[in-house]
Order: C-alpha cells, then structure tokens, then sequence
C-alpha cells in the first residue's frame, strides 16, 4: 500500500483520513411567493474516509446519498446548499470543501486527485465523440508528455480493464453496457487518483457483469491504493467490496462499522431489518419487510427520524436527536436503545 | 373448460431492425413452451438477464405484443382470437399486469383512487355504484392499505411501496387469475420489499391467484417461486421446481447465473473478492467493439 502511495509520499500524513465530513447539513431550499420550504436531505452527516480503504455508504431512496455525494463532489447547485459543516479533503486543505475552493484549484484536481464512476457512464461519455477523446480531454491534461506515449499508457490501462484498444476509436452506443462502465472504470483511474466517488457503478449491469466489473474496482483501487466512496443501495454489494461500511437513514447516518460486522453484528433497529430482512438463496425461513415508510424530508419525525417505524422507540426517541457514539471499537451507532443496552 | 389457466405453445418473437438494405430479425423469444395449471394456483418465476427476452415473453402472454409463432391460450381460448373489446375485457378480467416502476404506471396529475373507481367500473359495470367506494376499500385492504390512506393522494405523495400496492389492489378489482408481474420490486427499496414480496405469496395462498413473476433476482425468486424458467438469449435454458434448480443448478448458464449472486453477508474477516491482479494486467483475451 505504502509503495502504491509513492506519489504521495507523506509518511506522516499516511494516519490521517483522506477525506474528513463534519457535521455537514445540507438542504434544499425553495421560497416561492413568500413561503419557503426547506428539504432537509442531508443533516448533521460525519465521517471520514482512510487512505487505501473502500468506504461504503448504503442508504434507500430519499436517505439522501445522493445529496451527500453531490456535496463532496462540490455539485451544487440551487435550490441545494450547503447550510452547515466541513468536507476536507487531505489533498485540497483549508477550503472546507470543492464547492469552496477557487476554480483553479478545483482544475487542478478533478480526475487527478478526485475523480468519479456514475451509475450511467453515457453521461460521462460523449455520447457524439469517441472513447478516446474522453480521456484526452479528462487525462491528458494531468498527465501530458507526448501524445503517442499517452496513447500508450491509455491502451495498457485499457488492457487492465480487459478492453481492446479498438474500444478508444467507438462510440459510446456501440460498446455494451458492461464495457461502457469500465471505459468510464479506466477513465477513473488512469490519473491513479487517490479519491474515487463510486455511485451505484455497476447498478444497472447484469448480475454476471456485475461481479466482473467489481473485481475489477477492486483491482484497480488495490493496485493504485485509491481511497473509494462507493455508494450502493444493494446490500449484497456492499458486502462484497467495501471495507468499511456506513448506513444512511433520512438525511443521518444510523450506524458505520467494518463491513463484515455490520452484516455480522448490526446494532441499530434499522440495520438489523435491513439485514434480516434480505432473502437468501438456500434459506426458506419467511422473511418480514419493515413496516410504515420512510419519511418525508420536507417535514420529518422529532427526534431519530427512525421512531416511527422502530420497534424499540421509547419517549425519549421521539424528543431527542441520538448522536453517533463509539458502541465498540470502530463500531458507531445512533440509537438510544443501543446506548441503553452498552452500558447495563 | 380446459384444464390448464395458460398454454403457451412453441411460442416466438422476433423483431425486424436495420432500414430498407440491411435488415436483420432478432429473435427476442425462441420456441417457449409451458403450462400453469388450473384451480393449482403457484407462482412461476421468469428469470433472465437484460436481452434474455423475459419482458417480451411476459407481454406476450399480456397481449400487449403478437407472437410471430407459436400459440397462447388462456382458459382454452386462443390470445390471437382477442378482437373486439368485449373479448378484452373478458380476457383482462382474468390476466392482470403489474410493472416495475409504480411511478410511470400512474398518471402523476391524478389521484391514485380515480384509478381505482375508474378500474372497478371498467369491470363491475355503472351497476354498484353505491358499492364502489367499499369495493376499492376491500381491494385496498388486500394489500394492507385502506381507502381512508390513499385518498386525495397524488401518487408522488405515496412512497414506491405503497404505490406498489395500489397497483396491486387496482389489479385485484378485476379478480384476475393471473397476474403478470415484471420486475416488480426492483424499485422498491429494500426495506419495503420484503412486505411486497411476501403480499405475493398471500395472493396465491389466499385469492388463488397464479403469478408470473418476471425478474433477475434470484434470491426473490428463490424465496416466493414454486417453479423457475431460466431464459437465456430468447430460450429456455432450464426450468423446474424452484429450490431444486436454483440448489443444484444443471445448465451451465443457471450456474454462472447462480454463482455471481453476491450474497449479502462477508464469509471471510476480508472481503469476499480476491483480485487476480497478474489476471488483470494479462488479459486473456480483451474484448472488441462489436
């Protein structure tokens, strides 16, 4: 991992998380003839992402994932903003976050430092350019020398991908969707990045592809020591490439472990029915669904916005906020029941 | 009458694509035959990655896309025979659909209970209409909703699970004996899943509705499925009863299918993938642009 670092060779900054949220909140804001309205997608969010790690982060529709990474990529735009909080990237310091930082800067990074695999690679790809002028255009301006010498290393990186270079001189809709996606995988990664925000990559893949395709960021992100924000709804895969693995519920974070603890050892009421609640293949025992729905940001429950639909929920629940706190070694939770329960 | 609820016979689609000079069939659904069978209600899983041709088979047998050979019969009477709309009706009184995204299934300027009424006149006639309200009730209540929750709703008031549901209770007013369902959870997040899942399973057992539930997931399919067709490239690669194909898979395909399924749980204090990065870096053979 160290000589994969090389490019960075900070040995004393090797402890120190490459990415560091605190307390971010971010809402959607509307005001229309007087009223405003405020969506309160992601609220009071910390975490932090180590060097050379696979952080997961799971979460349903509305969880406000979506929101979340949207702010650490630095898209922002009206009606979201950015209300509250940090989001520091060890390689862009003192800025507080890309939505911050002078235009520059954010230049100098993006597909260097930072860069990005989105569920539908047709929108990173043009979809009237060929293959290849995306990575001229995102690439070449990092890694520079001679163009024949680029084209070089862009023909062995396509290689690690298991792609023909012939893949450089098509088009976007002439490749299948597995290939498409690590087109935009070696995209990634060709600059070795030490950051890669993976959001739903492999989503809208056949569950065959999808395997490959994970092996692969796998690979990659082994071999470069990259650190991956990789954010999936799909708990299966969750299990089989994160490390780390952090559970989103209404705009907070519920609970952060190591991967195979969560699925191992949940804590918190909604983990714990997320994960039973999964079928499996060989396993006949019936399966129950959580009830009620999740809620409406534009006005959700006091207190843990889980309340509702909690099984443990006692009065306290629905007046007070619980706050992420250490339950065991590395394993945070929010949940007034599990405090209850560490500490008798 | 006849003993089987659905026949399907060497039934074929093929598609034309490419303009005047260079046209091509692409056979989306090749020579496909089964049966389900009469007053046996069971759900039968339709499994098939994207291009196995599971969604046209599944609108075949809706009548929402002709065969180019082959043919369908429900209670005995050939789909092809389906020409004037009283034909419809009869036949969408037994076959109901259910489609995967809630969301494009309703219209959004509309409240969800137009839907309902509108769907019970469609099948009940002006007749009851004094019943109308408790008739939608008693479908709602079905699928753990009530009229009271959904109405005055627009359905982005709903969440995907409960618009689900009313889906499901607007098929259930025409008291269908099959429904076609395509992927119908894939949209719903997982903690809903489960309970729309398991409303599957008390359709069967309690209504005696037969399912045809089309999808790429195994695991739901293992869960809910008394028989499996495994679909690859138009044909059938393997069917049979559901815990026997998916335990011990025997086509090659079932396996490959049943082996990449990545299960929810972390065997080893590592991840479960071990990168064959030497494997990465010499490509056996990479693959070209078609």
């Amino acid at each position: 991992m160290t000589q994969a670092n090389a490019g960075q060779p900070h040995g004393d900054r090797e402890s120190q998380p490459l990415l560091s949220v605190r307390d971010l909140q971010a809402y959607y804001r509307t005001s229309h003839s007087g009223v405003r309205r405020g969506i309160r997608a992601v609220d009071g969010v910390s975490f932090a992402v180590r060097r050379g790690e696979i952080y997961g982060l799971a979460g349903e529709s509305s969880s406000g994932k979506t929101t979340l990474i949207k702010s650490i990529a630095g898209a922002i735009k009206p009606p979201l903003e950015i209300v509250g909080g940090s989001i520091e990237f060890a390689f862009l310091p003192g800025y507080g976050g890309l939505h911050r930082a002078p235009r520059a800067e954010v230049e100098r990074i993006r597909w260097r430092h930072l860069s990005y695999i989105m569920q539908g690679s047709m929108n990173v790809l043009n979809p009237v350019r060929r293959v290849k002028s995306a990575f001229v255009d995102f690439a070449y301006p990092h890694i520079g020398g001679g163009r024949k010498q680029f084209e070089q290393q862009v023909i062995a990186h396509l290689a690690r991908v298991r792609l023909d270079p012939s893949v450089l001189a098509a088009f976007p809709h002439e490749l299948s969707g597995g290939m498409r996606q690590r087109a935009a995988l070696a995209l990634a990664t060709i600059c070795r990045p030490g950051f890669i925000i993976a959001d739903e990559p492999t989503t809208a893949l056949d569950v065959v592809v999808q395997k490959e395709v994970l092996g692969m960021i796998r690979g990659i992100q082994r071999e470069t020591g990259s650190s991956v924000l990789f954010v999936t709804h799909d708990m299966g895969v969750h299990a089989h490439i994160t490390d780390r693995l952090a559970i989103m519920y209404a705009g907070r974070l519920v609970e952060e472990a190591a991967t195979a603890e969560i699925f191992r050892d949940p804590l918190h009421p909604y983990t714990k029915s997320l994960i039973s609640s999964l079928p499996r293949i060989g396993e006949d025992a019936p399966r129950a669904g959580l009830g009620g729905a999740p809620p409406n940001l534009a006005d959700p429950p006091s207190g843990c916005r889980f309340h509702p639909r909690c099984p443990l929920a006692s009065e306290m629940c629905s007046q007070e906020v619980p706050v992420m706190r250490e339950v065991a070694a590395g394993h945070r939770v929010a949940c007034f029941a599990v405090d209850r329960d560490v500490r008798a | 009458m006849s003993d089987l609820l659905l026949d399907v016979i060497e039934v074929g689609k093929t598609f034309a694509r490419g303009g005047l000079l260079s046209r091509e069939t692409v056979v989306a659904v090749n020579k496909v035959n089964f049966q389900l069978a009469a007053g046996r209600p069971e759900i039968l899983a339709i499994i098939g990655e994207s291009g196995s041709g599971k969604t046209t088979l599944a609108r075949m047998i809706l009548n929402m896309e002709t065969p180019t050979s082959g043919r369908l019969l429900l209670d005995g009477s050939d789909l092809a025979a389906i020409s004037d709309s009283a034909s419809r009706l009869a036949f969408m009184h037994k076959v109901q659909p259910i489609f995967q995204n809630p969301f494009e299934s309703f219209n959004p300027m509309k409240r969800v209970e137009r839907y309902l009424l509108m769907t019970r006149r469609r099948f009940a006639g002006a007749a009851g209409e004094s019943t109308a309200a408790a008739d939608v009730d008693a479908a709602l209540h079905k699928v753990g909703l009530s009229l009271k929750e959904v109405s005055d709703r627009y359905p982005h008031e709903l969440s995907g699970g409960q618009l689900q549901r009313v889906a499901i209770a607007r098929a259930l007013l025409a008291a269908p004996k099959l429904i076609v369902a395509d992927e119908p959870v894939s949209m719903i997040d997982a903690s809903l899943r489960m309970s729309i899942v398991n409303l599957f399973k008390t359709l069967r057992d309690d209504l005696g509705i037969s399912i045809i539930y089309v999808t790429h997931d195994l695991a739901t399919a293992y869960y809910i499925s008394d028989r499996i067709m495994i679909m690859q490239k138009g044909s059938v690669v393997e069917s049979g009863d559901a815990r026997t194909v998916l335990k011990a898979p025997r086509h090659p395909y079932t396996h490959q299918l049943r082996e990449a399924v990545l299960l929810p749980e972390v065997t080893s204090a590592a991840p479960n993938i071990t990168p064959s990065i030497n494997g990465l870096i010499s490509p056996g053979a990479p693959e070209r642009t078609a």
